[in-house]
């Protein structure tokens, strides 16, 4: 492991902090569990030999003591077993509420810029995988881990107390068995672990292209020659598996054979001995069982190494994304909040990175309060790039920007999007009622201002008519409505908030005539008295703008 | 959606699982090598508790010295080495198994799609369906790999190690005849509670990544409204809620566990404490009493992992569900009796009282009745909704009428082969894909035999011409998935390119000039002008300023054809 891996787990660890007692006590009851059930073991061994000799006419012997030990460790086992688990699963989710909720105050000053930062639609969801495979590294890394550390000196103590010859042996296999052998297995892992992680996302990819293309790959006559090629790639990832597989059945197979070669190598070493009268019979009895039993104390390591690996990836990931710099910095000395609502752009230049040529090059224009300006242009002009500089989602680097004769760049971001309201083509839409996905606009709305403003979205009626009318639910990123539904519901939030600012980013494409009309017909209610900037390719939809601006 | 949704009815669960044993055949003999490598390697844990005890015995009572203790070492180390490698080959056994099996799976699933055809595909949540397929054989794999093979060893290897527990001391063989029962009962017991888990935990635990995920792609929305500092809150209060329900379930699910483990420590514990005093009473010597304690632990093993393996059963029971539910869809009727198309090219389409639905409450196309000739450019116009887009997939042959015929040249469409008519078409879908592949691979997918002129030319005349030459690699430029590295309207010019470049019979174009601009738009027409020397040509015009390059429009409301407007 790097430094840079040392830092991230530190500061991973660090994270936790606050619920370090939770969590100590998980490692604590771990520890315990295995301890009880390596001496439960040994203690065994030791009684029934004891008791043997006793029986064959050997020294006499207090059987109570040893027979109720085994019984309070049995119990204490199972019980210890279930306290941990409950104690484990506690402390992960009390981690995991402290890790969610530093991630989102991480990102919510960085959104939405860094979010967009690379034209990778996989970004988000790779971030959820991440952020997935951070929230079980207590459970999967630390605990075994730190576990296997205190149980282990302990473990070699009691064994050198009665052999110190048993002791360096099993010292050495739980060397071998808890670290040599799953760092092996993770070395022969590494090569076909990254093919099979390849093989399985291009093995995705191709079943839902197959999905999204049935059609035109059946009528194209391709279907069977793309998914053969599919399987050619399940196959692949397949034997990338057995890879990784043999990799890890051979080394623990080793293991196995590890921890058995100790008690073989006890039992060569302590028969002399106990030949010799320097140690008792059921002391080797007891030695053979507890070197045996004690490879449960390393059990959890190679899993944990293995996950160990993908954590630390995850969180370098995680790290990098959390750390980024907001892209635009607040003004140290904010101006007043402005009075009037007019636009003066002159000379304005924007790009999205020192090294990118401009998007925005000295861009002019003006919109008169409460007027009406639209901007059309082929993709990729600017069109957008412009509208995120009102809410302060995005900077310019040079010229002037004026919102009623101020500066935008030396407002607050929280005051100028207080002023601003959006309609775009991808409004987001929350995984709740319509009633919330309202209310995020305005929280203290009642529900005679929810349909005053469904009703001058021209959404009242067909709300209503739903089953559940404001309560129904809209689906994960409102996919239960429809196209027009969704730009509506946008425009009703938009009416909601009351802004002074409308930015409409292309809010009629991909609907048809009929509903295009509909939303058009709210937007020109909408408009009335706000200053609005409207993005469109659309000449029904620049029918709204009192004067047109092609940018290029 | 239905993911995570694991079975609740006991009745339900059987037919899972009969199907899923069912489903297991190509991998049977792989799993008799897995249980015969297990079953061996559990007999040889015998001999090499037998052996532990000889040793251990002759040091305690006979106070042996190595010399005499080599023969049995030996045969010792010997029986480590071959488990070592019965386990290896086990575990690669049960991969076998699995692979097997999830090979065949995926190919029953493909027959599956194929059978329910587009129609179907396409009114399904697409993820939900990708990952069904994606990952649903592969959840399936730890039933196969670790289930199954440890099912049946959970019979053999205790009934095993009873036959040799009971020769040694009968008490103690009795004392774990007793309680080995009493184990699969609390493994119900466990199972339910695991059951309540799967159910409850797992499906809240991706409500609540689904949740966080949600916020963040909303966060310039929540900005917007100046709520989104609001929203750490939120996320702090659903993950403390989902911690105390789930611990409260935790405790319940954890207790049957409990009960699992105290029976199995238990009864170890009380064969060692019985055994010592009947050592102790000198009523039974000590090597068959370190053999029977050596053996207890290894006879209780096999059904507490029975108990860790039901997880893998439950996991894969939810995922059965899945993919049973869509083995088990109704499939549309499909024409026995298939003729192929001769091999002139189609003069005339001509559809004859065509009456289409998917449910017969709400009629998509109603008594249609048209011809599309071969030189002929017809617009087809109409509200969303109003079965435009259906139309097009009837001539496509991509669904069939459920009255009336669909006639080429005077020949029943139902009666033609699929492959054959799909040959004589090209079309340019309302969202079309772009495959993963070069530029060039993606126009020549209609027309795989094209050459490079002939791309130059389509791409040319669909205005896609100019920023293909713009790309790193031109033509070769490899598109990733979801043509990414393209704009939506780049992608929507490369898709109609390759419906032009097609020479075909009948071509259907829906809205092919949006997202071009005028200049562009222009260059279609021509285009379409062209094609329609040779080829029937179907436009769909979602608005109706575009429809003037027409021979005839045609405008659909309500499923009903309206009387022809001539252009």
């Amino acid at each position: 492991m790097n430094q840079q891996g040392w830092q991230d787990l530190y500061r991973l660890l660090g994270l936790a902090k606050g619920e370090w007692g939770w969590a100590l006590a998980g490692v604590l009851l771990t520890a315990g569990v295995i301890l009880a059930n390596t001496a439960l073991l040994g203690l065994s061994g030791w009684f029934i030999a004891a008791m043997a000799l006793a029986g064959h006419g050997g020294p006499g012997l207090d059987f109570f003591a040893p027979a109720a030990a085994i019984r309070g460790l049995a119990i204490l086992r199972a019980t210890g077993r279930y306290t941990e688990r409950l104690v484990t699963h506690n402390a992960t989710f009390r981690l995991l509420t402290k890790l969610r909720v530093w991630f989102y105050e991480r990102l919510e000053p960085l959104a939405p810029a860094v979010l967009e930062r690379e034209r990778d639609g996989d970004l988000l969801s790779r971030l959820r995988a991440d952020i997935d495979r951070l929230e079980t590294f207590y459970l999967r890394v630390a605990v075994p881990s730190a576990a296997a550390l205190l149980a282990v000196p302990l473990l070699l103590a009691l064994l050198a107390w009665l052999s110190p010859g048993a002791a360096w042996i099993e010292a050495a296999g739980l060397v071998v068995a808890g670290l040599a052998l799953p760092l092996w297995a993770l070395t022969l892992g590494r090569a076909p672990g990254r093919v099979a992680a390849a093989k399985r996302g291009q093995y995705s990819a191709d079943m839902t292209e197959i999905l999204r293309g049935h059609a035109e790959l059946l009528v194209a006559g391709a279907l069977t020659r793309i998914e053969a090629q599919a399987e050619t790639t399940a196959l692949a990832l397949e034997d990338a598996q057995r890879h990784q597989g043999w990799a890890s059945w051979v080394t623990g197979a080793v293991g196995q054979f590890t921890a058995q070669l100790c008690l073989w190598g006890t039992l060569v070493i302590t028969m002399p001995r106990a030949a010799s009268g320097l140690l008792s019979g059921p002391d080797v009895a007891a030695l053979a069982l507890l070197t045996l039993a004690g490879f449960e104390a390393v059990a959890g390591l190679p899993g944990a190494w293995q996950a160990l690996g993908e954590s630390l990836a995850s969180a370098r990931r995680v790290f990098e994304l959390a750390d980024a710099t907001p892209a635009l910095q607040e003004p140290a000395r904010p101006a007043p909040s402005p009075r009037r609502f007019d636009l003066h752009a002159e000379e304005l230049v924007m790009r999205y990175a020192p090294d990118l040529p401009p998007v925005l090059h000295g861009l002019r224009f003006d919109v008169p309060e409460g007027g009406c300006l639209g901007i059309t242009g082929p993709s990729g002009a600017g069109k957008s790039s412009l509208l995120s500089l009102l809410p302060r989602f995005r900077d310019y680097q040079s010229g002037s920007l004026q919102l009623g004769g101020v500066e935008v760049r030396s407002l607050p971001g929280e005051t100028l999007r207080g002023l601003c309201a959006m309609v775009t083509q991808r409004a987001h839409l929350f995984n709740t009622s319509i009633r919330e996905n309202l209310l995020i606009a305005k929280p203290d709305a009642d529900d005679t201002a929810l349909r005053d403003a469904l009703r001058e979205a021209a959404l009242l009626d067909e709300v209503l008519a739903m089953p559940a009318g404001l309560d129904t639910l809209v689906g994960e990123a409102g996919a239960a409505l429809s196209g027009g539904q969704m730009r509506r519901l946008a425009i009703a939030r938009a009416f909601l908030a009351d802004a002074r600012i409308l930015l409409l980013d292309e809010p009629t494409e991909g609907l048809d005539a009929a509903t295009e009309q509909r939303v058009l017909e709210a937007l020109a209610r909408l408009r009335q008295g706000r200053t609005t900037l409207l993005v469109s390719h659309r000449p029904q939809a620049l029918r709204l703008a009192d004067k047109i601006f092609t940018l290029s | 959606m239905a993911t995570h949704s694991p079975p609740r009815e006991r009745a339900l669960a059987k037919r899972l699982e009969r199907w899923l044993r069912a489903e297991a055949k190509p991998g049977r003999a792989a799993l008799a090598g897995v249980i015969g490598t297990g079953g061996l390697s559990g007999l040889l844990l015998v001999a090499q508790s037998a052996l532990l005890a000889r040793i251990v015995n002759g040091v305690l009572m006979h106070h042996q010295g190595l010399s005499k203790a080599w023969p049995p070492l030996f045969a010792m180390l010997g029986v480590f080495a071959v488990r070592a490698v019965l386990g290896v080959a086990s575990e690669h056994f049960a991969f076998s198994a699995s692979t097997r099996t999830t090979a065949q799976l995926r190919a029953t699933l493909r027959a599956k799609l194929a059978a329910l055809g587009p129609h179907y595909i396409s009114t399904r949540q697409g993820g939900a369906l990708a990952s069904l397929l994606t990952d649903g054989p592969e959840r399936l794999a730890p039933y196969f790999r670790a289930y199954l093979p440890q099912a049946a060893l959970s019979v053999f290897l205790p009934v095993a190690f009873l036959a040799f527990a009971f020769p040694a001391d009968w008490v103690s063989g009795l004392i774990m005849l007793i309680t080995a029962p009493l184990i699969p009962l609390f493994m119900v017991l466990v199972g339910k509670g695991a059951a309540a888990l799967n159910q409850k935990q797992w499906r809240r635990l991706a409500r609540l990544s689904a949740h966080l995920f949600d916020v963040i792609e909303g966060l310039p929305t929540l900005k917007l409204f100046r709520i989104s500092r609001l929203q750490a809150r939120i996320v702090a209060q659903m993950s403390e809620d989902y911690r105390q329900s789930v611990m409260a379930v935790l405790r319940v699910a954890f207790l049957s566990a409990l009960v699992l483990e105290f029976f199995a420590t238990l009864s170890i514990a009380m064969i060692a404490v019985y055994i010592g005093f009947r050592l102790y009473y000198g009523e039974m010597d000590f090597a068959p009493a370190f053999f029977v304690l050596l053996l207890a632990p290894e006879f209780y093993r096999p059904l507490r992992e029975m108990g860790t393996q039901y997880h893998a059963r439950l996991e894969a029971l939810a995922a059965a569900e899945q993919i049973v539910n869509l083995l088990e869809t109704p499939e549309p009727a499909g024409l026995a009796v298939t003729h192929p198309l001769p091999g002139a090219p189609v003069r005339e389409i001509r559809l004859e009282g065509v009456e289409f639905w998917y449910d017969p409450a709400r009629p998509v196309l109603r008594d249609i009745s048209l011809t599309l000739r071969r030189g002929e450019r017809v617009a087809l116009t109409g509200p969303s909704g109003g079965g435009k887009s259906s139309l097009a997939k009837l001539l496509l042959g991509l669904d069939a009428p459920q009255n009336g015929r669909i006639l080429l040249d005077g020949m029943d469409l139902a009666t033609i082969r699929r492959e054959d008519w799909f040959a004589r078409l090209a079309w340019l879908p309302q969202n079309p894909v772009i495959f993963h592949g070069s530029v060039a691979d993606n126009l020549r997918l209609y027309w795989p035999q094209a050459s490079q002129e002939a791309l130059r030319d389509a791409a040319a005349l669909a205005g896609a011409a100019a920023f293909i030459e713009k790309l790193p690699h031109g033509y070769d430029t490899p598109l990733g998935e979801q043509g990414q590295g393209l704009s939506g309207g780049e992608m929507r010019r490369l898709a109609l390119a390759r419906a032009l470049l097609k020479p075909a019979d009948l071509v259907i174009l829906d809205e092919p000039d949006a997202s071009l601009d005028a200049a562009n738009a222009a260059l279609v027409g021509r285009a379409i002008e062209i094609l329609a020397r040779r080829s029937a040509v179907l436009f769909i015009a979602h608005r109706p300023e575009n429809v003037e390059k027409a021979d005839r429009v045609l405008r659909l409301e309500a499923g009903h054809l309206l009387a022809e407007i001539p252009a």
